[in-house]
């Protein structure tokens, strides 16, 4: 299917410059085009780089010289004979200090205060609340502050300008933060469904076992009373990290956290449910040979997502026995060798999960072909 | 050495306005001022305008006298000339269309732009903190300016506009005359550019992840 490239867009694209319909179709592009996804990723270093451009102050000397230049010009000099209301030159130095420490001061609060702008909520069923009180048809919620939904309720937020989240019944969601380069909500329990069209990790939802990040998607997010935390992503990708543990989860992909735990490892909707059951037993129960048995005999070439990440949460012995599957069910690349995986080399980690990505996120058919042919099965 | 120049002092009411500053914005009454001919409103212009344009002329120059011959002829063209300003446009607009027209007439005249020295640090431009504290991000703070030094001069002014001033892509659009289409290529083409120039110092950043 033709889709044109957003390659030229991409700058505009990760400075906010983008309305919402085009931002939402680049997100989508770059989603399903392996070609801007690299570009995005060269545009994104390229901005990091230029952040990093230092100001430097003017010499001291230049107004006396600028001065000097304009009376030589004879610039009208009117200022103590008609425009005594707005300058005098007593008590110069301490109004000039007095001058400088306000601008200091408003430049710095409007650095501080003007990206904390509320976030606009609006009722979709019920009497949602924010703090206690409701919200009416529409509201707004501050940084700080709670928006609860009974068993009837339901309302939509508006995330700044770079998507919206739809708060279900009996949740409870706090705004944490609103800036520029972050925003991020805290969801307590209950449920949200996500559609985010801003550059990756821009969007963050605090749970008490782990933190999504947005990496451009779509997606639901449901937190027990427990604090278990359940990430079902429709579209795009999005990471769990909690305490140096990241899964990260595709399109289709489902992974489960648990409270001092963290991130259990990502599987895809479509996996068998004894893959799936043996699975949860792996991640947060005993019993590790015995399901890990299972995981691995129920395991298909799409599955390998489940077993790239868990090849650093095993023991070596563990290791082994997923690393010689996992060449069962799609060849390694050049380069990457068993005794490279057992041993956790990351370089070795980072290229094969880079030969699996388009693979996990069913990118095209010819990949496949390609990539299961290498193995002959 | 010490100025001896008295400085204004401001009555309630423009303290008042200067209070309502915000980022780049000067209130009509300074701009009025200003085309009255009162040299204390020129200087409050200046004040709040001196470090950013030094910084995009010491960018774009790489040159620290060069670049002071720059920020003079700014802020004397907007000085003399801004009794033709027309109050219905946006004063940075065109105070930036001057600072673009002035660096590019500072190329076409002198030719004068040296390479930078990539051992050590451009005037104006120290670090504060210790030198060991600082070292990487002054090696890295190096490498970008140089970076930025090696690009066209089309590419350099969007980029100096938007990083070191902040500008909007339409602002810049509008400052340098030309489209925001043309903006978008030329900053999507500037950011190309440093990342394949520096992709080595890619680790200093501090990103990572997936």
């Amino acid at each position: 299917m033709f889709t044109k490239h957003v390659s030229k867009e991409l700058s505009a694209y990760c400075q906010g410059e983008l309305g919402s319909d085009d931002s939402r179709r680049v997100a989508e592009h770059i989603l399903g085009c392996r070609r801007c996804r690299k570009d995005l990723e060269e545009i994104k270093l390229g901005i990091q780089f230029a952040e990093r451009i230092t100001h430097a102050p003017a010499p001291a000397s230049l107004w006396r010289e600028i001065e000097s230049l304009l009376d030589q010009q004879s610039i009208p000099q009117r200022r103590l004979s008609r425009r005594r209301s707005w300058v005098s030159w007593r008590n110069a130095g301490l109004a000039a200090a007095a001058v400088i420490v306000t601008v200091i001061v408003v430049v710095s609060w409007y650095a501080i205060h003007s990206q904390d702008a509320p976030w606009e909520v609006v009722r979709l069923a019920g009497n949602p609340t924010i703090n206690s009180d409701r919200i009416g048809d529409e509201g707004s919620l501050g940084v700080g502050e709670w928006l609860n939904t009974d068993a009837s309720s339901r309302a939509q937020v508006k995330v700044a300008n770079i998507g919206e989240v739809e708060v279900e019944p009996n949740s409870r969601l706090r705004l944490v933060k609103t800036q520029i380069n972050e925003h991020r909500v805290e969801l307590a329990r209950g449920s949200m469904q996500a559609r985010i069209w801003a550059p990756p990790k821009l969007f963050f939802v605090n749970t008490p076992s782990a933190v999504a990040v947005d990496h451009g998607c779509a997606y639901t997010l449901d937190v027990d009373d427990a604090g278990a935390t359940m990430l079902h992503v429709t579209m795009g990708w999005v990471a769990l990290v909690l305490g140096g543990r990241e899964s990260m989860v595709p399109t289709g992909g489902r992974c489960d956290t648990r409270p001092e735990i963290g991130p259990g490892t990502p599987y895809f909707d479509d996996a068998s449910e004894a893959l799936k059951k043996a699975l949860a037993k792996l991640d947060f129960e005993a019993g590790a040979e015995e399901a890990l048995s299972i995981v691995l005999a129920q395991s298909r070439p799409l599955d390998t997502l489940t077993l790239w990440h868990l090849l650093p949460r095993l023991t070596r012995p563990q290791r082994e026995r997923v690393y010689d599957r996992m060449v069962l069910l799609i060849a390694p690349p050049a380069g990457v060798t068993r005794e490279g995986v057992i041993n956790l080399d990351e370089t070795m980690l980072d290229i094969w999960r880079e030969q699996l990505k388009p693979v996990w996120q069913r990118d095209d058919p010819a990949i496949w072909k390609k990539l299961l042919g290498s193995v002959g099965n | 050495m010490e100025d001896d120049t008295p400085l204004p002092r401001l009555t309630p009411k423009s303290m008042e306005q200067v209070a309502a500053m915000r980022k780049s914005e000067i209130d009509w009454h300074v701009i009025e001022a200003c085309r009255q001919g009162d040299r204390a409103a020129f200087q409050l212009f200046f004040e709040a305008y001196k470090d950013r344009v030094y910084s995009i002329a010491l960018h774009f120059t790489c040159d620290e006298s060069a670049a002071l011959d720059v920020s003079q002829q700014v802020f004397l063209k907007l000085f003399t000339a801004i009794k033709s300003f027309r109050q219905d446009s946006q004063i940075t607009t065109w105070l930036y269309r001057i600072v673009a027209n002035a660096c590019m007439d500072e190329r076409r005249r002198s030719r004068r732009f040296v390479p930078l020295d990539r051992e050590g640090e451009a005037p104006g431009m120290s670090s504060k903190g210790s030198q060991e504290d600082n070292l990487m991000r002054r090696q890295l703070a190096d490498s970008v300016r140089a970076a930025i030094a090696d690009l066209s001069p089309k590419l350099r002014l969007p980029v100096l506009l938007k990083y070191i001033e902040g500008l909007s892509y339409e602002e810049i659009a509008e400052s340098l005359g030309v489209s925001m289409g043309t903006v978008a290529s030329r900053l999507n083409r500037g950011h190309k550019a440093l990342a394949r120039k520096l992709a080595h110092l890619r680790d200093e950043l501090g990103s990572g992840g997936f």
